[in-house]
């Protein structure tokens, strides 16, 4: 038996090996996480905000943004 | 494994059908959550990361080629479902101190238990899929490789990185297996 071997017997003896279902029907959980509306992260907003505030400064930068899209 | 599914069944998912959506749910939902858990070792982490992983395949249905194994396509995002999870569990701290965090009947030793979850925390997350698929669960590398999207030999060089970093945290904490 290698060190490696060992090693993998060990962890295996100390996290066993399950053959788990899920405790509850999951499906309405993804049936409501489809309907419910996408929400803009911070991330986003702010993003969005530096963008229309940019091109309100730079117009010309419109056609860097378009070439990019 | 799941049957593959039927080529009808695939077209009408892809399509944006609900039903076909629901039937392929029922017939995949034990399979990715066992392979979530496997990962994660935490049920509620690991429901979570499924109703996740689902969400992102309808959203992302029209990337996904029916002529493909659904099976193998839905264990990738699955693996990146429990990836991001494992993350936020991270930063939320929410195993770091909680006993119950790795479920299953108790191990012989308690404490061997928790050291070995306290050397799991030390792994980026990245090193901690590869591990628990490949060392504690025996997951061919190639099965691996296909789920994360990358070679074999990044498979095998994980585990190597992630098998030299745990023995050297359980080193640390006294268990030199």
């Amino acid at each position: 038996m290698t060190d490696d071997d060992v090693l993998r017997a060990l962890l295996q003896s100390a996290l066993p090996a399950e053959r788990r279902a899920p405790a509850r029907d999951l499906w309405p959980g993804v049936v409501r996480r489809l309907d419910a509306p996408i929400r803009w992260s911070p991330v986003d907003i702010s993003l969005a905000a530096i963008v229309a505030v940019a091109l309100l400064l730079f117009p010309e930068g419109v056609w860097l943004m378009a070439f990019h899209l | 494994m799941a049957i593959e599914p039927e080529a009808d069944l695939l077209g009408r998912f892809v399509q944006g059908d609900r039903e076909a959506f629901e039937t392929l749910f029922r017939q995949f939902e034990a399979e990715v959550f066992r392979w979530i858990f496997w990962i994660v070792r935490d049920e509620g982490t690991a429901e979570d990361a499924v109703v996740d992983a689902f969400w992102r395949a309808y959203r992302g249905r029209a990337r996904f080629d029916p002529s493909r194994s659904f099976g193998a396509w839905m264990r990738r995002i699955a693996t990146n479902s429990a990836r991001d999870h494992l993350r936020k569990a991270r930063r939320a701290e929410a195993w770091a101190h909680d006993p119950d965090a790795l479920p299953g009947p108790a191990a012989p030793d308690p404490g061997l238990r928790d050291a070995i979850a306290g050397a799991f925390r030390t792994l980026p997350p990245k090193l901690h899929v590869v591990a628990m698929l490949a060392l504690v669960e025996g997951r061919p590398h190639a099965e691996i490789a296909e789920a994360l999207g990358v070679p074999v030999g990044t498979v095998k060089s994980r585990v190597f990185r992630a098998t030299r970093a745990l023995r050297a945290e359980l080193d640390r904490a006294g268990i030199r297996p």
